[in-house]
C-alpha cells in the first residue's frame, strides 16, 4: 500500500488533511513523541476517518485496549501484594506461606506488575483518559462470600497460590496478544505493550517452573502435556485454544505442519507449544470478573 | 549497475564455498531474486551499507519476514548443534529442555519459510567459533543471549509490520522466545528470569518493559556468526 503517494494525493484535494491527521495524534502526542514516521505508521487507521467527519471511535479503541491492560494489571499487582502482605486490612498471610528461596521471585513480580500499572496510569492519563476504577478483589473466587470459593486456601496453600499465579500470568500473555492488533495506529503504545507483554511471559514462565520444582507436570510453556489446573467452566477459558496447531499465513493460508514435507521436519507434536495465542477483550474481563466482586 | 555486478561476482568468487552456502536454495534464480544486494539498491549512496559486503533481507514485511527468518534459523541452527553435542556436564532434564527449544525454533522456521514462499531467503551457514558449547555454562550463556535478543527482536519488530497478521505472529512467537529466554535464565543464575538486565529497573520511566531492538541491533549480533554480512539498511525502521 502506498501510503505516502496516497496521502500527498488526498492532501492535494484537501489541504487540510494534514492537520486534521495530526489533531487526531495530539491526543497520543505526550506519550509519542509522535514524529513524521509514528504518524504515517498510524495512516491507515486514521486516514479512514480523517477523511471523514471526524469520530472518536478510534481513541476510544485505544482506550479501551488500555483500560483493560491497567485492570488487568491491577489483578495482578493486588494478587500479589497480598500473598506479600502489603495490604491494609487484607487477611494476614502466615510468614511461613512462602517456601525457602521462594519470596524474592514473587517480589520481583509483584514489582513489575506495579510500575506496569503506574506505566498504564501515566499513559492513559497523558492521553486525557479517565482511569478505569480500580475492582475489589476476592482471590477466592467466592465474590465476598457470595457463592462457594474456587480458590479458598489461595493465601494458605502455597501450591494453590502458585496455580492461580500461574492462570493470571497466562491469561495476562493472552490478552497483551489479543490487543496488540488494536495499537497498531500508535507505533509507541504497540512497541509498550509487547514489551509488557514478554515480561508477563516471563513471569509465567517462572511461575510455572516454580511449580515444577515442586512436583507439578508443567512446562514452562502452554503445552498440551500440561496437567490441567483449570476450573471448569470458570478458568477454563484460560488455555481453551491454546492446543491450536492451525497457524495461517497472510492470506489465511494454512501452514501445512502436518502434511509432508513440512511434518518431516518438525515436531508436529509441539507446535501447539510453538505459539501462544491470543484471546479476545471479553475473555480477558470474564476472567478477571471471576476475581472481583 | 555494472560495477555493482562486479562486486557481486567477486563477493561471491573470492570467499571460500561454504560462504556461499548461506543463499543455497532451490535454484539460483530463487536466490538472486529474493536476495537484494544492498549495492545494486537505489540507495546505494547510503553510507550505513557497504555495497561490496552486504546483503539485504527485502523491503516492507517481506524483508521484515526474512528477518525472522535469518533469526529463527540462528536459534534453530543453535539448538539442533547443543541437541546434537551436548556439553558433558549438561544433565538429562536440561537436554530435554533444550530439544523442545530446539524443536519450536526449527516450527518458527518453518513457518517463516512457508510464509515467504519464493521471496524467502536461502539457508544460512552460522559459524559458532565464538561461543563455548563444550561446556553447560557456555551453553546456557549462549542460550540466554540468543533468547533475550530473540524477545527484544519481536518486540522492536511489531510495530514495523504493516500487515496485523504478522504483527499477530509476531506476538504469538514473542512470548515463547520470552518464555524460553525466563527458563533458560533461571537454569544458569535462579530468578534472574526478568533481571534488570532486560526488564528495566532503574527509575526510568519505561521501568517494567522488557527490552525492544531495532533490526539493525539485531542484525548487528546476528552478523558475529555468519561469515557474511548482513545489512538491514532495506528493512523498515
Amino acid at each position: 500500500m502506498n501510503i505516502l503517494k496516497l496521502l500527498a494525493d488526498l492532501a492535494e484535494v484537501d489541504p487540510t488533511l494534514y492537520d486534521r491527521l495530526s489533531s487526531r495524534q495530539a491526543a497520543f502526542a505526550p506519550l509519542s513523541k509522535l514524529g513524521r514516521k509514528a504518524a504515517l505508521a498510524a495512516l491507515p487507521v486514521a486516514l479512514g476517518t480523517a477523511i471523514m467527519p471526524a469520530q472518536a471511535r478510534d481513541i476510544r479503541t485505544i482506550l479501551d485496549s488500555l483500560n483493560l491492560a491497567l485492570v488487568l494489571e491491577y489483578l495482578e499487582s493486588e494478587f500479589y501484594a497480598r500473598a506479600l502482605g502489603l495490604v491494609a486490612g487484607a487477611p494476614s498471610v502466615p510468614a511461613s506461606f512462602f517456601p525457602a528461596g521462594t519470596r524474592p521471585a514473587i517480589e520481583t513480580i509483584y514489582r513489575h506488575e506495579q510500575q506496569h500499572v503506574r506505566f498504564l496510569e501515566r499513559v492513559i492519563q497523558a492521553s486525557g483518559g479517565t482511569l478505569p476504577t480500580k475492582p475489589r478483589f476476592d482471590f477466592t473466587g467466592s465474590k465476598n462470600g457470595a457463592q462457594p470459593a474456587l480458590f479458598a486456601d489461595v493465601f494458605t496453600n502455597f501450591d494453590t497460590f502458585l496455580q492461580v499465579a500461574q492462570t493470571l500470568e497466562d491469561a495476562g500473555v493472552r490478552a497483551y496478544k489479543g490487543q496488540v492488533g488494536f495499537l497498531q495506529t500508535d507505533n509507541s503504545l504497540l512497541e509498550a505493550a509487547l514489551r509488557i507483554h514478554s515480561v508477563e511471559a516471563r513471569h509465567a514462565a517462572h511461575i510455572r517452573s516454580m511449580r515444577r520444582a515442586r512436583g507439578a507436570n508443567v512446562k514452562s510453556w502452554v503445552s498440551p502435556t500440561d496437567t490441567s489446573i483449570a476450573v471448569a467452566g470458570k478458568t477454563d477459558a484460560v488455555y481453551a485454544g491454546e492446543g491450536l496447531v492451525n497457524q495461517f499465513v497472510a492470506g489465511l493460508r494454512q501452514v501445512p505442519f502436518d502434511q509432508a514435507p513440512l511434518n518431516t521436519v518438525v515436531a508436529v507434536a509441539k507446535v501447539a507449544e510453538a505459539f501462544d495465542e491470543p484471546i479476545p477483550a471479553s475473555t480477558a474481563t470474564s476472567l478477571v470478573s471471576i476475581f472481583t466482586y | 549497475m555494472d560495477t555493482k555486478s562486479t562486486s557481486f561476482s567477486r563477493l561471491f568468487s573470492a570467499r571460500p564455498v561454504r560462504r556461499r552456502t548461506f543463499f543455497r536454495v532451490a535454484g539460483a534464480t530463487a536466490a538472486s531474486s529474493a536476495l537484494v544486494l544492498a549495492g545494486c539498491d537505489k540507495d546505494d549512496e547510503n553510507p550505513e551499507v557497504s555495497p561490496e559486503q552486504a546483503f539485504t533481507l527485502g523491503t516492507g514485511d517481506t524483508g521484515l519476514l526474512n528477518y525472522a527468518y535469518l533469526l529463527e534459523q540462528l536459534e534453530a541452527a543453535f539448538y539442533d548443534k547443543v541437541v546434537a553435542t551436548p556439553p558433558a556436564d549438561m544433565p538429562a532434564a536440561e537436554l530435554a529442555y533444550f530439544t523442545d527449544m530446539r524443536d519450536h525454533e526449527v516450527i518458527h522456521r518453518e513457518f517463516f519459510k512457508f510464509a515467504l514462499g519464493t521471496s524467502a531467503i536461502g539457508t544460512a551457514v552460522f559459524n559458532f567459533g565464538s561461543l563455548t558449547l563444550t561446556t553447560r555454562a557456555g551453553v546456557f550463556a549462549a542460550a540466554q543471549t540468543l533468547e533475550d535478543l530473540g524477545v527484544a527482536a519481536y518486540n522492536g519488530a511489531g510495530k514495523l509490520f504493516t500487515d496485523p497478521v504478522y504483527l499477530g505472529i509476531a506476538g504469538k512467537i514473542a512470548s515463547v522466545e520470552a518464555r524460553h529466554a525466563a527458563l533458560v535464565r533461571d537454569l544458569a543464575l535462579p530468578n534472574s528470569f526478568a533481571a534488570a538486565d532486560v526488564v528495566a529497573n532503574d527509575g526510568s520511566a519505561l521501568d517494567g518493559l522488557d527490552a525492544a531492538k531495532s533490526p539493525a541491533q539485531v542484525i548487528a549480533v546476528v552478523n558475529t556468526f555468519l561469515n557474511i554480512t548482513v545489512s538491514a539498511a532495506s528493512l523498515p525502521g
